[in-house]
């Protein structure tokens, strides 16, 4: 069976972050990791694969998506694989996005693999299965039979079991089953486990959805302000931002600043080029801006200390927790409008 | 996932990113769609000023919740 | 005050009645025969105290009740077509075939009565006439009984605890959407039954409640459930090992307001609160916004200092991802799933049709091909009765 393989910019060996922004490219054959999952794949051949840069991917999604379904269908297979992005989000999107449509618009079977935190699971919405992978490539040499395994249960053309015994990541559809034990027993064991402090629960309520609060009235008498997830602090890190999986978050003085000057300023986001952003450090936390119009009473008052950290492959619980954090010293210095800048 | 942790607290929260749909899906409410993932905020400072105007609009708009906002042209 | 429950084989089951405009038929489990217009199930049980198996006045669960093993009544009604029900839904028992695991009474054998519509007849009084026939039947066909030995004796009674135990309650959701959809507390229909209100467990499993609601198959709660009820029997059993069981608070789901629905769930929380209770063990009954009864119950028990598991089934869309619950509060953070109800079973043909030769939908009912979960009567009870739950694939 012909197989395509999807790969960004550097798993293609195209390049790093600087060929981020390269257009769908076809490849003979299989590439990188992909000749790693070839050689695992019995009677499955990679027959081409399709690169695309991460960057170009996220800001030409229609026309990059247009180009790799008509590349992926020249290539007439029977199986497109996607990844494995890790933690990477604009490549696990990417992958998610390209291996969603070709199953859907092409009908031809299709899987990506990445982290189980990483947005793209999100956007397929459980339209083509995921293997779950480490954060980071450590974790290549694990994913790959573990994608083969998947693949070679796509190509069987049977109906997939359930996620624990086929290697891929639970897609949200509920499925009956009849359980040991009749729920009024379940519910008995519940309640007593909760009593003890450990509620669980055989189903997930409802989307946890925050209602948009209501507008500040003026912005002219308002306090607003900047956090960050795009890692931008004082030059040279002096407090050590983590790059990747921040630990947590840093809060810096812009007293007496009127801008955030390159050179005093840099990114350390793990996740783009932050060669634009070291150039002028304004592109990710608009201060420059902001003060003009502070000086100009379009804004009350700049709040006088900022927020960051990356959002770059940050487990969902830890965003949670620096969130509320930030938000309960926000609302104790009397913020009430924030900015916030992602990547 | 910061802008919804910030919501919660009932502060109204403008997320500039070029990636709305993934903001969306992780439940931010007021989003405005920047350029680039490396400079959301524009490349100099006219552009800057566009979105970052748009930006404090949607801070003293009603919306409806996970709204984008393009910044228009102009 | 204690109750016992006397159980004897099936075999002693009596002859039902002579009975005008009613067809009645005996199957056997496993045979391949698909019930329609199921109205309810009833297990046949007598009092040999001569008092009614089915009162409308003094107490249930004291003393001693006869039941009859592996037996239950079924009626079965098709309306007449010019005036259907508002919310009536098509409600099926498979005796074989893959519905049969969904059903409460798969282990039984059927008595099923198929009610004729008479002209001159209403809705109600059709409905009325069947019911009560039902129990008759049902009490009936038990009269064997007071002449033979019991199988088995169960006795059910709240002893004092010794141990400091977590106490525990069962508030049980019954529902009254006005006339053919009522349940019955001693004959009176739950919204004039002033609920909430607590009883003694014994009465629910000995005919306190009855059925005579007809929508929502595989989410009501008929007559059986409550005979049957394993929830209560599992806290009586539980009594003294891990809980302490409190009792039973009945109250009422569809309320007509919100106002209304806030207030029944403040009132609940409260009776639960007045039996000292730790924890209660929430149920619903058929769906739609009595799962939002539900939800505000579980809150305002919450808010009140007594935690909560609900008892709930789901409407997921099989095709799609993300959440079927009807209705949600993040206070509910224990949850039992009864199943999805959307889920489609497989298509399957029955040798014989008993009830109705066609579904409400106008298929035929020996054709008619993958039905969903929801028409398939008590498949997914929520009051815990069976072992249906979904997960998350």
């Amino acid at each position: 069976m012909r197989a395509v393989h999807y790969l960004n910019q550097f798993f293609a060996g195209l390049g790093g972050e600087e060929a981020a922004e390269t257009p769908p490219t076809r490849l003979e054959g299989a590439v990188g990791p992909g000749r790693g999952l070839d050689g695992t794949l019995e009677g499955i051949e990679i027959v081409a694969t399709l690169a695309c840069g991460d960057d170009y991917f996220a800001e030409h999604e229609e026309e990059a998506l247009g180009r790799l379904l008509e590349l992926a269908g020249a290539e007439r297979p029977g199986l497109v694989v996607a990844g494995p992005a890790f933690g990477s989000g604009r490549y696990g999107y990417a992958c998610a996005r390209f291996s969603r449509l070709v199953s859907e618009r092409l009908g031809i079977p299709a899987l990506a693999a990445m982290h189980g935190e990483n947005p793209g699971v999100a956007v397929a919405e459980g339209k083509v299965p995921i293997v779950p992978t480490a954060v980071n490539v450590v974790g290549m040499r694990d994913a790959l039979p573990r994608m083969a395994q998947l693949a070679a249960a796509l190509a069987s053309g049977r109906e997939l079991g359930p996620p624990a015994e086929e290697g891929y990541l639970p897609r949200g559809f509920r499925r009956n089953r009849l359980a040991e034990q009749p729920g009024a027993e379940r519910a008995i064991d519940l309640l007593l486990a909760k009593l003890d402090g450990d509620a669980r629960s055989e189903v997930d309520g409802g989307f946890d959805r925050v209602p948009p609060p209501l507008p500040v009235p003026d912005l002219s008498r308002a306090r607003l302000a900047l956090v960050t997830e795009a890692g931008c602090v004082p030059q040279g890190n002096p407090d050590r931002l983590p790059a990747i999986r921040a630990q947590g978050w840093l809060r810096y003085s812009l007293a007496g600043e009127r801008s955030l000057a390159a050179g005093r300023y840099e990114s350390v986001h793990g996740g783009f080029d932050v060669t634009l952003a070291n150039e002028d450090p304004n592109r990710l936390v608009p201060l420059d801006t902001v003060r003009a119009l502070e000086e100009a009473g379009r804004v009350g008052r700049i709040h006088d200390v900022f927020y960051t950290t990356t959002g770059n492959g940050t487990p969902v619980a830890a965003s949670t927790r620096f969130g509320s954090e930030i938000a309960a010293e926000l609302r104790e210095a009397g913020v009430e409008a924030v900015l916030l800048s992602g990547t | 996932m910061l802008a919804k942790e910030i919501e919660r607290a009932g502060l109204p929260t403008v997320f500039v990113t070029s990636l709305p749909t993934i903001a969306t899906m992780i439940g931010a409410n007021r989003i405005v769609r920047g350029p680039a993932i490396t400079h959301p905020f524009g490349v100099d400072e006219t552009e800057r000023r566009g979105i970052v105007e748009r930006a404090l609009e949607m801070l003293e708009t009603p919306v409806e919740p996970l709204t984008v906002w393009e910044v228009e042209a102009g | 005050m204690a109750w016992e429950l006397a159980t004897f084989p099936a075999g002693l089951m009596g002859k039902v009645p002579p009975l005008e405009h009613v067809d009645v038929e005996v199957v056997r489990p496993g045979e391949p025969v698909r019930i329609t217009h199921v109205l309810d199930a009833v297990e046949p049980r007598v009092r040999p105290d001569g008092r009614a198996a089915f009162p409308v006045e003094g107490t249930a669960g004291e003393g001693r009740t006869n039941r009859l093993e592996g037996v239950v009544v079924l009626s079965c009604l098709d309306f007449p077509a010019e005036e259907r029900p508002l919310h009536e839904q098509e409600s099926l028992v498979d005796m074989a075939g893959p519905g049969a695991a969904l059903s409460p009474i798969a282990e039984d054998t059927a008595v099923v009565l198929r009610f004729r519509p008479r002209a001159g007849l209403g809705n109600e009084e059709l409905e009325a006439s069947a019911r009560r026939t039902t129990l008759v039947v049902a009490e009936e066909l038990a009269r064997p009984t007071l002449d033979a030995e019991p199988v088995e004796v169960e006795r059910f009674e709240l002893g004092p605890v010794e141990r400091e135990l977590p106490a525990v309650a069962a508030l049980i959701q019954l529902s009254d959407l006005g006339p053919l959809y009522y349940q019955y507390l001693y004959g009176v229909p739950v919204g004039a039954a002033g609920l909430p209100r607590a009883i003694d467990p014994a009465e629910l499993l000995d005919g306190a409640v009855t059925c005579g609601e007809y929508h929502w198959a595989a989410l009501r709660n008929p007559t059986v459930v409550f005979q049957r009820s394993a929830l209560v029997h599992a806290l009586y059993r539980e009594h003294g090992q891990r809980l302490r069981f409190a009792g039973v608070v009945l109250m009422r789901g569809y309320e007509q307001s919100a106002a209304a629905k806030r207030r029944a769930a403040e009132a609940a929380a409260q009776a639960a609160l007045a039996l000292g209770v730790d924890g209660a063990i929430v149920t619903t009954d058929a769906g739609g916004n009595s799962h939002t009864d539900v939800m505000l119950t579980c809150r305002a028990c919450e808010e009140a200092g007594v935690r909560t598991t609900v008892i709930v089934a789901e409407m997921a869309d099989p095709e799609a991802t993300g959440p079927g619950l009807t209705d949600w509060v993040p206070e509910a953070d224990s949850i039992v799933s009864a199943g999805n109800a959307e889920e489609l079973v497989p298509a399957w043909t029955p040798q014989r049709v008993l009830g109705g030769d066609t579904l409400l939908d106008g298929t035929p009912a020996a054709t008619a091909g993958p039905i969903p979960v929801r028409n398939y009567f008590g498949a997914t009870n929520q009051t815990g009765q069976l072992a249906l739950t979904a997960t998350t694939w």
